[in-house]
């Protein structure tokens, strides 16, 4: 081990596939991708760093997921763009589309035009922006129905405030797992497992269709060994959110664990490639 | 004209940011050496008071520093959050540290309890302790406080130094029974006009970049990288402050050990720079007398 990291041949073992890359998360840019590319360029050194296989992100797609109007204009009018980080690292990148539940219509076109017959593999249900609405807003059920007969990946952003929600759109790990007993047949993710996981792992405790996600936090110390305890390693996937947070703080929520190699390969990759089998089958 | 490799490691680090990266860049992360003594400025002994933490046993967290080649931590006591005993906090604390060469033990003060100078008489005159470590959000005073202006000249007076934990977890995170506000460490700039021997360290912060800017403007205070985060976050704080104003701290075993450790490979930090961070700057900080470096890793 060498300052705090495993040994590369024992990284490249756990073939880290990492379900919440967040370069540009908010805009990727005036020109639509330039931005965009600037940040996953940034990321670079550490995904070496973490020998990284794959990383998935969420892309805006023009349906108004972000507060530039003539950005949004310009991704529905010239697509391509969409594509350039994923023609860029054909190998590493991985591609979800931001949805926005507040325009039905657009979401479902954007799902027919991405995810039926394009190269992405999901959806992202943001916590903040345009495109946000709480997850038990019925216009997210008719679009988690689209996404499971497309056989897509379900991301949905969820914290628990000390305090409450800083906005009524914001959804909790309380709130999905109602919305995931009405899907039984779809799994979701729960990204950030609530930000304040102790709640977080109990409220989707009982919800064998949700997974935690392991971003968007300090590295608070016990987090995986909490949720190996009370929902097993089969439901917990990797996340690194890149580059606003560390390598350091997620990926050493994983590797200095005390759990076993197998439970690391399951949360490093195992389970993330499991969940994208049936739509990449499809591709 | 003599001039000091600090000096010249700053002068660096004001011509451009891309400075503070490795020249080779990409190179593995087996391959940077690590420097001969690392010291973690940052840790805390005994329990969390709001869950059990896997480190929160001394023995457990000793073999975890060795195990990370820190050699020397700073350690104060999450008994000090809660306890108005202090007294009693300080020397437990002192008496953990016994026959622990590694650990150093910083004693707790608060200054909104009587008697607070005879603390700091102990924890400096009686047990030796080279700093001492506040906790202003849990202890209920602010940093324009005249009682900490006070603390200040009392602790600099005694040639000690001073650690301020603006947080100790993410707001967001907190008990709901205890909502414990981010301490604001802008009036530090008045008290350290004031106090020209004064020596401060901020721990737990996670600047953003208008408050990297604003810590640039605090003269000669110093930072620790626990909960700086973003792939480059310990080189922007480089960048803002100096590489002379950056110490290594973990915060451990709140946060897991190795987070803050990785972060200093991850970005390609220039070697000489993560050695200042997670030695010289320390030593520096401490006024510890150093011989000659050997430094070859390890």
């Amino acid at each position: 081990m060498s300052f705090g990291l495993p040994a590369a041949e024992t990284l490249k073992q756990y073939r880290i596939w990492d379900s919440y890359f967040t370069p540009s998360f908010s805009n990727p840019g005036a020109d639509g991708s330039s931005r965009l590319i600037a940040d996953i360029q940034r990321a670079m050194p550490a995904i070496e760093t973490g020998h990284f296989e794959k990383l998935c992100y969420f892309a805006h797609v023009g349906i108004g997921t972000t507060t530039d109007r003539s950005l949004e204009d310009l991704l529905r009018a010239k697509p391509e763009l969409v594509l350039e980080p994923l023609n860029r690292w054909p190998d590493q990148l991985l591609g979800m589309i931001q949805l926005n539940a507040n325009d039905v219509s657009g979401s479902l076109t954007a799902l027919d035009r991405w995810l039926r017959d394009g190269p992405m593999l999901g959806v992202y249900f943001p916590g903040s922006g345009p495109g946000a609405a709480n997850c038990l807003d019925p216009n997210v059920a008719t679009l988690v129905e689209r996404v499971s007969e497309l056989k897509g990946v379900i991301m949905q952003h969820t914290w628990f405030k000390t305090g409450g929600k800083r906005a009524p759109h914001e959804s909790t790990p309380a709130e999905l797992a109602t919305l995931a007993a009405k899907f039984p047949r779809q799994r979701f993710i729960c990204a950030h497992a609530g930000g304040e996981w102790e709640r977080g792992i109990r409220a989707v405790r009982q919800s064998s269709n949700v997974l935690i996600e392991t971003s968007g936090f300090d590295a608070t110390a016990g987090f995986i060994e909490m949720a190996i305890r009370e929902i097993g390693s089969e439901r917990i996937v990797f996340g690194s959110h890149l580059p606003s947070r560390s390598l350091g703080t997620e990926l050493s929520k994983v590797t200095t664990a005390k759990i076993g190699e197998k439970e690391k390969k399951d949360i490093l990759g195992a389970n993330y490639r499991s969940l994208l089998k049936p739509i990449q089958s499809l591709k | 004209m003599v001039f000091h490799r600090r000096d010249l490691i700053h002068g660096v680090m004001t011509m451009g940011a891309g400075s503070v990266l490795a020249a080779n860049a990409g190179q593995s992360v087996a391959a940077i050496p690590m420097p001969s003594r690392i010291i973690d400025t940052n840790v805390s002994l005994f329990q969390w008071p709001f869950r059990r933490l896997p480190l929160d046993e001394v023995d457990g967290l000793c073999d975890k520093l060795k195990e990370l080649r820190i050699t020397q931590a700073w350690a104060g006591s999450f008994e000090g959050l809660l306890h108005r005993d202090l007294s009693s906090v300080n020397e437990r604390l002192l008496k953990a540290c016994q026959n622990r060469p590694e650990l150093v033990p910083i004693g707790v003060i608060n200054p909104t309890l009587p008697g607070w100078r005879q603390d700091v008489q102990r924890c400096l005159g009686t047990f030796q302790m080279p700093g001492v470590r506040l906790y202003p959000g849990y202890h209920g005073y602010a940093l324009n406080d005249p009682l900490f202006g006070e603390l200040l000249a009392e602790v600099s007076g005694q040639e000690g130094f001073v650690q301020i934990a603006v947080a100790m977890e993410d707001t967001r995170t907190q008990s709901p029974l205890m909502r414990v506000p981010e301490v604001d460490p802008g009036p530090l700039k008045h008290w350290m006009q004031q106090i020209p021997k004064a020596r401060v360290q901020i721990l737990n912060s996670r600047p953003g970049a208008a408050e990297k800017s604003k810590f640039a403007a605090i003269p000669r205070v110093v930072f620790d990288t626990s909960r700086v985060d973003g792939t480059d976050g310990v080189a922007d704080l480089v960048r803002a402050v100096g590489d002379d104003r950056v110490l290594y701290g973990s915060h451990a075993p709140f946060l897991i050990p190795e987070a803050a450790c990785i972060r200093m490979v991850e970005s390609h930090l220039d070697t000489s720079i993560v050695k200042a961070i997670m030695q010289e700057n320390p030593d520096h900080f401490r006024r510890v007398s150093v011989s000659p470096p050997t430094d070859s890793g390890r």
